[in-house]
């Protein structure tokens, strides 16, 4: 048997976040004892109508959210308990809302900063309804082997060592939710368990003393003695001795409290929780409080260090007399799955990686392309060129690659606001469409007509210089399987009126005296179809597309660089127009050729 | 619980319509001169002037002044401020007017489990502390108010007789109706003085403990709690204060000149239990602190650095607890960082560190540590499976 929580034990967590890293700890516990989750349902009126995902072994449970607690426990009339986890300033309405609800019968608060006079109403309430308000400042509560309320109890691996899986026979008591563990781990090692171990708080005030649960234990035939953990300050542990000492008692007291130290300091120096702050003119001492507990029969070790023998002693009395007899401890338990990461930490799995990359590592403290650090290139004096290098063709390149590339972006950042791709931007911005929508517009406009040549023209004029063919083969070429021949042609441009981008980048190359086969192809070309009409001529796409096949970029990343270019431009234009806050704009029917069939009448729908 | 000095503790009481003197806080000589052009009473009353910071003693220190007229009052206000007492600057002084009087007389309101209790007795000043079993009490539950019968009944039983018992039930009243109404956790007004004349009680002097944990809702709070420590707080005390205001989980720290083993426990209550151990095995505290609740391992940093600089220190405790959420290897990350740069900046010369410690992450936290040996750290670690202070009866008696 256990107090307070049991296997019948239903909970509601009042709370956002905390409570469902505690209700997972609650599912840690109830997969222990292999028990059914004990949480029901949350309460937090910003999530109400939602689920939380509850890890429970290696599956998931939905737990409902509701805004109020009677709508809680309608829909989960089996709730008798609640945790709540809400913040100090609200945390009263929210315990006062369950204490008031008709099915639970135990309300523990978590909450820590609550108003001393919050506290008191709480408790007087809960004591008026006959319930139990535990709390504020509770870690929580756990009976072993049954129900675990909150963190208490701690990680998984701890609650196996402190065999939490099963009852034993001694109750916990404590103020501080920091040794909680520690006695519980104690009476695991000392003795044969616990049965239930609560924490009240370390406030001055707690909403349910020592002497309510004492008496709980006194109740309960499976627990034979008691563990209570004081600190000085207040009279709770008075109260404890007294009640204790008042008549002969069934189970065995075993208490320690702190703040003995306090004697050695200097006068008005105090620490420790607020209980253990407050008390005024000299009174709950932790010598005070050692002693009643002493003079009322209480065993009381004289260190924290001296505790476990303590412990290890009435447990061996219980044993002799018979009371308790020696637990065989069960020869599997169950395990808590362990996640992917864990397990692969611990070369258990082989996980099939779902994607591969060669260029890029962000797992250290900064991202690595191609396994260089990035501010060692940025120390290093290298560029945006070069990054483009490494993330597009895995390779460091050098200067002169590196400013070329630099004059290709910066001749195709923009155009002007009338082609294809800064018009769709424009029309977008114009429509209060968000930056990458919009910019995202005017990029897929780049495709064979606009911008989007020059892979392909990389790859024909690189097809023509591979296989060596003379520029009347490949002009034969092209015209029986592909088509006009990418790269060639420009809608404005012409003989007479040339792109100045063209030779800008021609001159360039042409002046560092490197190998261009693919350039000198393409020119070549030019020559031969700008002799047959007049706008024929070599244009950026084709341009670029050569120069960057001679430089080594593969073929399938050449139209990145426009595209890379030509974002500079469009986000430009979507800034400029958000700059003017544009409005709408719509084509003017004049714009419009209609040319669809004049207005009819439609015929009756067969 | 949280000490609000004389001034703003009058305010409250006034608030809640208890006679209190007429007041003024300064911060200058020059200012109380001014306020004496615009306020009658500074010119006529005899006056009071006390330092108003949070000192005990004040008499013996000389910073209480009495009878003053105004001019008596601006010299003894320009003396007071600017004093140093201890790490304490005198930077306001709190001006009131003497009440004429013959009685005096107690009255408080504490806190105790089942709400507040009224304490009353027919004495006052240093009368009442030495004759305690003249105080009477009334208990009043939380939620209730006291019935104005109850009050009378034991104002009566307290010993006052004639118009005064209305009085001094009507002044209770009004006392409880602040401390229910103000979260107050102790109010003591002694004396309670009857006014010459009129006979109106007037409340002398106040003690006002608060529940700093109801600020969020007296947003006219607008004063700053007195330290109620004893002395004022150190700047690294002050720095881990700051750190501890703006975290998750909590770090404390508060300096004990003159001891020689520093602590770097975890958790509010084995942190005691250490200290505890401590003294018992007759070693002397360089410092208390804590860390719990998760803190940042920055933070925990932080606290570490400041405990490596406490002068003269043997020993380090790094003790704790099993925790229940503390993630114990990223706190320790924490603790091995400040250990670090601690040890760079030439500290822990002949300091020995000793760690137990259990908990989330217990072993690759406790890993860590061990590795600090490779590292030229004087450091012994302890698990689970050693009892929470044996590392003290270790570190101090070498057993």
């Amino acid at each position: 048997m256990s107090i307070l929580a049991n296997k019948d034990t239903r909970v509601v967590i009042q709370g956002g976040q905390a409570g469902v890293n505690a209700a997972r700890r609650m599912a840690e516990f109830c997969y222990l004892i292999k028990r059914p989750l004990n949480v029901e349902a949350f309460v937090y009126p910003p999530d109400a109508g939602k689920t939380n995902e509850i890890p429970y072994g290696s599956g998931l449970i939905a737990v409902p959210v509701y805004a109020t607690i009677a709508e809680a426990t309608k829909h989960h009339p089996t709730i008798n308990t609640s945790l709540v986890y809400i913040g100090a300033d609200r945390a009263m309405k929210a315990g006062m809302e369950a204490l008031d609800d008709p099915h639970i019968q135990l309300v523990s608060m978590i909450t820590e900063g609550v108003p001393e006079k919050d506290a008191k109403l709480l408790g007087a309430h809960a004591r008026k309804l006959g319930k139990v308000f535990n709390g504020p400042s509770s870690i929580g509560i756990i009976s072993a082997g049954a129900c675990r309320l909150g963190v208490i109890g701690g990680a998984f691996d701890n609650l196996v060592l402190s065999k939490l899986y099963r009852e034993g026979s001694f109750g916990v008591i404590t103020k501080s939710g920091g040794l909680s563990n520690e006695i519980i781990w104690i009476c695991s090692q000392f003795a044969d368990g616990i049965t239930t171990a609560i924490g009240i708080g370390g406030d001055a005030y707690p909403g349910t003393d020592y002497v309510t649960y004492l008496e709980m234990f006194e109740n309960d035939p499976q627990t034979k003695a008691v563990v209570i953990v004081g600190e000085m300050g207040g009279d709770l542990e008075e109260r404890a001795a007294e009640w204790y000492g008042a008549k002969k008692r069934r189970i065995k007291l075993i208490g320690v409290v702190s703040g003995f130290c306090q004697e050695s300091l200097p006068k008005g120096m105090k620490f420790g929780h607020a209980g253990a702050k407050e008390g005024m003119k000299g009174e709950g001492s932790a010598r005070s409080k050692s002693e009643a507990l002493q003079r009322a029969g209480a065993i009381v070790p004289p260190t924290f260090g001296a505790l476990g023998p303590a412990i290890k002693e009435v447990y061996q009395e219980l044993l002799k007399s018979g009371q308790v007899k020696e637990i065989v401890e069960p020869t599997s338990l169950p395990k808590l799955p362990k996640t992917v990461e864990e397990a692969m930490k611990a070369d258990e799995v082989i996980v099939t990686p779902l994607i591969r990359t060669t260029i890029s590592d962000d797992r250290g403290d900064e991202p690595c392309y191609d396994g260089y650090p990035a501010s060692e290139l940025i120390n290093k004096g290298y560029e945006i060129p070069h990054v483009i290098g490494l993330l597009w063709d895995k390779r460091l390149i050098s200067k002169q690659e590196a400013e070329i590339i630099k004059r290709i972006i910066m001749l195709s950042a923009d155009h002007g606001p009338c082609v294809s791709g800064a018009f769709a931007t424009i029309l977008a911005a114009c429509a209060g469409i968000g930056m990458s929508q919009a910019v995202a517009a005017g990029l897929i406009m780049i495709g064979p007509r606009f911008g989007g040549a020059v892979t392909d023209a990389g790859r024909w004029f690189k097809y023509a210089v591979d296989n060596k063919m003379s520029v009347d083969e490949f002009l034969a070429y092209m015209k029986k399987n592909v088509g006009p021949v990418p790269g060639i042609g420009h809608r404005v441009k012409s003989l007479r009126n040339p792109d100045k981008r063209v030779k800008e980048l021609v001159a360039y190359v042409k002046s560092l005296n490197i190998n261009t086969p693919c350039l000198d192809f393409a020119l070549q070309v030019e020559q031969v179809t700008a002799a047959k009409k007049d706008n024929l001529i070599l244009n950026v796409d084709g341009t670029m597309a050569a120069v960057l096949v001679d430089l080594g970029f593969p073929v399938d990343s050449l139209n990145g660089f426009f595209i890379l270019s030509r974002t500079i431009g469009l986000i430009g234009h979507w800034v400029d127009q958000k700059r003017q806050d544009s409005r709408l704009i719509r084509l003017f029917d004049y714009l419009v050729n209609y040319a669809a069939p004049k207005r009819r009448e439609v015929p009756p729908l067969k | 619980m949280a000490k609000v000095l004389e001034g703003p503790g009058m305010g409250l009481m006034k608030k809640w319509g208890i006679q209190v003197p007429n007041y003024v806080v300064v911060t200058s000589s020059e200012e109380l001169a001014k306020l004496g052009q615009v306020n009658d009473w500074l010119k006529h009353s005899k006056l009071v002037v006390k330092a108003h910071e949070a000192l005990g003693s004040r008499f013996k220190l000389g910073l209480v002044k009495v009878g003053l007229d105004l001019s008596g009052a601006v010299s003894a206000v320009q003396e007071m401020i600017g004093r140093q007492v201890g790490s304490i600057t005198v930077s306001q002084v709190i001006v009131s007017e003497m009440i004429p009087h013959k009685e005096e007389y107690y009255c408080a309101v504490k806190s105790v489990r089942e709400g507040g209790e009224i304490l009353i007795a027919n004495c006052g000043g240093i009368e009442v502390e030495s004759n305690w079993d003249r105080v009477k009490r009334l208990l009043v539950e939380v939620g209730q108010q006291p019935s104005p019968e109850a009050l009378e009944k034991v104002v009566k039983e307290a010993g006052f007789t004639g118009p005064l018992v209305k009085r001094m039930a009507d002044f209770a009243g009004k006392l409880f109706a602040c401390f229910d109404n103000e979260d107050a956790q102790y109010l003591e007004v002694n004396p309670v003085v009857a006014r010459e004349g009129d006979g109106e009680l007037v409340a002398l002097d106040a003690v006002t403990l608060l529940d700093a944990d109801a600020k969020f809702r007296h947003p006219d709070w607008n004063f700053s709690f007195a330290a109620e420590f004893g002395r004022a707080y150190t700047k690294n005390e002050l720095d881990i204060m700051a750190i501890d205001s703006k975290i998750k989980g909590s770090v404390k720290f508060i300096e004990i000149p003159g001891g020689d083993t520093a602590m770097l426990p975890a958790g509010g209550g084995a942190s005691v239990y250490y200290s505890d151990a401590v003294v018992a095995r007759g070693g002397k505290l360089a410092n208390y602190a804590e860390y719990s609740g998760d803190p940042p391992d920055w933070a925990v940093e932080a606290l570490t650095e400041k405990v490596c600089g406490l002068p003269g220190i043997k020993n380090i405790i790094v003790g704790g607890a099993i925790a229940n959420f503390t993630d114990v290897k990223k706190t320790f990350g924490g603790i091995i960082n400040g250990f670090r740069k601690a040890k760079a900046d030439g500290k822990l010369k002949g300091v020995k560190i000793w760690v137990r410690r259990g908990g989330p992450r217990e072993k690759e936290g406790l890993d860590a540590m061990r590795a600090l040996k490779d590292e030229g750290f004087d450091i012994e670690v302890f698990d689970r499976y050693t009892p929470l202070t044996d590392i003290v009866d270790k570190a101090l008696t070498g057993k």
